[in-house]
């Protein structure tokens, strides 16, 4: 009987020890696809060569050729990065048909690693969301709970992972994006410090804020990830020289000693009763560990949410102006339009969500209103930005819940954005300020699950793993039954 | 508080043309309405602070050949040219 449920690590040293086959492994991963995913709606697309390449990597082993570290791992994939010659489609009916001409740099990463990519995953249309529920495909289903959402924007990464679909995931982070589905469904999620991973090949939202991310059953296959995908790429200019630095290395150093901050912002008004007791006994864990916690207030969180939605609105408005049909898009014949109706027209095939951060886009900045709202946006960015630099002179990591709330019933909250946006609130300061940040999986409370988020310094992702491999061993959680 | 002929003002400048004017235009004023907590965020004074990368770690401004006729796989590509709807 195959055990799907393994590690990344674990997998690694089965296949390279000779206890498990690639395409064996490959072949059972696509079967519990084939059966379960209809329920779950995690995937967009399947590759359908995945056989061939675990066959071919197995005959490496065999002939003891060199093999990449993920020794055919099977891998999914956000549906926002383009791998060469597959459909990426954003989950939106805009790009439903758009074949990547190029792979991304995280992919060829991967690629040289002998990664196999099993399928392109579910996510909110341009990863405008936190729920799945705005793919134009249709929701991504919890696996906790079929009837709630498994968060997002990079909900079918989460449910691919954590219902044993794949080993490990890749999803895009633009204000939580990783760390709230991470959450939702009881996965790691990391956001990296901004630049430590190229965004070329990325389909853009945000990109003075994105950032990709692996989502992972370990902490320890978060950081083995990093190790693979980290570092300059020129074709990326906002990435940064991290020197090689191996995450994998003293991942069991312990926190004994460090000073932890509760960010008190992160746990008043709006958090579930359950979430506030799962962040104390988190704390308390941690106080076992050798760690000192003490209360820190950033007071520019309570207008995070609206600085975020300001800043990612304009740099969205921008991005999706390239979307006018002409160049890439769907079949829509040009004849008897004039050219504005054309792309006004073209563009009516753009989800609501989009549609709606697009008006917003435009008018944030425009003339006679980028005073009231982009301008203050940007400087309460760079106010929070002061007060979590200053938060760091006294403290090595940041705690608070990942999420305020626990997982929603899929229809819940689509028609209230604003109590939606809510639901961002301890997420967007890591990407607002570049810090690095991680969900780990905490504990499951009436059936669903609660995640913790870590935060450190940029640059400090050695440290924020090793905490988080820390407190991840503090706890023993149930699998999904499904 | 902004306005409904604001907000569909500039929807027609973004090119944005949508069928359930009402629905849309009022969910994105609600949206908007909210980021009137910028205003008591108390920060006029504030600096807005960029990134800086030096010139000389940007990479060459060169040429670099793709290898495919990127093109040709454009949506309405007619050979020579791309065909676009008239200009009024």
């Amino acid at each position: 009987m195959m055990n799907l449920k393994i590690s990344a690590l674990e997998f690694v040293e089965e296949v390279k020890n000779g206890n498990i086959s690639v395409e064996d492994f490959i072949g059972k991963t696509l079967e519990r696809i084939n059966n379960i995913d209809d329920k779950l709606h995690a995937f967009l697309s399947i590759n359908e060569d995945a056989i061939d390449q675990a066959k071919n990597i197995d005959k490496k082993i065999k002939s003891g050729e060199n093999v990449g570290a993920c020794f055919g791992m099977p891998i999914s994939i956000k549906d926002n990065m383009c791998i060469k010659g597959s459909k990426t489609t954003c989950a939106s009916k805009m790009l439903e048909n758009f074949v990547a001409p190029y792979d991304a740099t995280v992919i060829s990463k991967l690629k040289k690693q002998d990664a196999i990519f099993i399928g392109k995953v579910n996510m909110d249309e341009f990863a405008m969301g936190l729920s799945t529920e705005f793919s134009a495909f249709g929701p991504s289903k919890n696996p906790w709970n079929t009837d709630y959402v498994p968060g997002g924007s990079s909900g079918g990464s989460a449910v691919s992972v954590s219902s044993f679909e794949c080993v490990a995931s890749l999803g895009s982070d633009t204000g939580g994006s990783v760390r709230n589905p991470a959450s939702f469904c009881s996965t790691v999620g990391y956001k990296p410090t901004y630049g430590l991973i190229s965004r070329y090949g990325l389909i853009s939202y945000a990109n003075s804020i994105e950032q990709i991310g692996p989502l992972t059953r370990t902490v320890k296959d978060a950081a083995f990830m990093l190790n693979l995908i980290a570092g300059v790429d020129p074709n990326d200019n906002t990435t940064v020289n991290n020197n090689n630095e191996d995450y994998l290395s003293g991942i069991d150093s312990g926190i004994e000693g460090k000073k932890i901050g509760i960010i008190t912002d992160m746990i008043g008004d709006g958090i579930d009763p359950e979430v506030l007791t799962a962040t104390k006994e988190a704390i308390s864990k941690l106080e076992g560990l050798g760690a000192t916690c003490e209360e820190v207030s950033l007071d520019m969180v309570k207008y995070s949410v609206a600085a975020y939605y300001t800043i990612t609105a304009t740099e969205a408005g921008s991005n999706l102006a390239r979307y006018d049909n002409l160049r890439y898009g769907y079949d829509f014949p040009v004849e008897g339009y004039e050219f504005n109706s054309y792309i006004s027209k073209a563009r009516k095939n753009l989800g609501p969500e989009v549609t709606r951060r697009m008006i917003i886009g435009g008018f944030v900045p425009s003339a006679g209103h980028a005073g009231k709202y982009f301008l203050k946006a940007m400087k309460v960015k760079s106010k929070l930005t002061k007060e979590i630099n200053e938060a760091f002179k006294k403290f090595d990591l940041l705690i608070s819940p990942t999420v305020p709330v626990q997982p929603f019933k899929i229809g819940e909250k689509i028609d209230d954005p604003v109590s939606l946006f809510l639901i961002d609130i301890n997420t967007v300061t890591a990407n607002l300020t570049g810090k690095p940040a991680v969900s780990i999986p905490f504990k499951i409370v009436n059936g669903l699950p609660i995640g913790i988020q870590l935060m450190a310094n940029s640059m400090d992702d050695k440290l924020l793993l090793q905490a988080a491999h820390a407190l991840e061993q503090t706890v023993s959680l149930p699998e999904v039954s499904i | 508080m902004v306005t409904t002929e604001e907000i569909e003002h500039v929807s027609k400048l973004m090119k944005i043309d949508v069928d359930n004017h009402a629905e849309y235009l009022e969910k994105v004023q609600t949206m908007i309405n909210y980021f009137d907590i910028l205003d008591s965020a108390g920060v006029e004074s504030e600096e807005i602070s960029m990134p800086e990368i030096p010139i000389e770690e940007l990479r060459n401004d060169e040429y670099i050949p793709f290898g495919e006729k990127l093109i040709e796989k454009m949506n309405h590509y007619k050979g020579t040219y791309i065909h676009a709807p008239k200009m009024s």
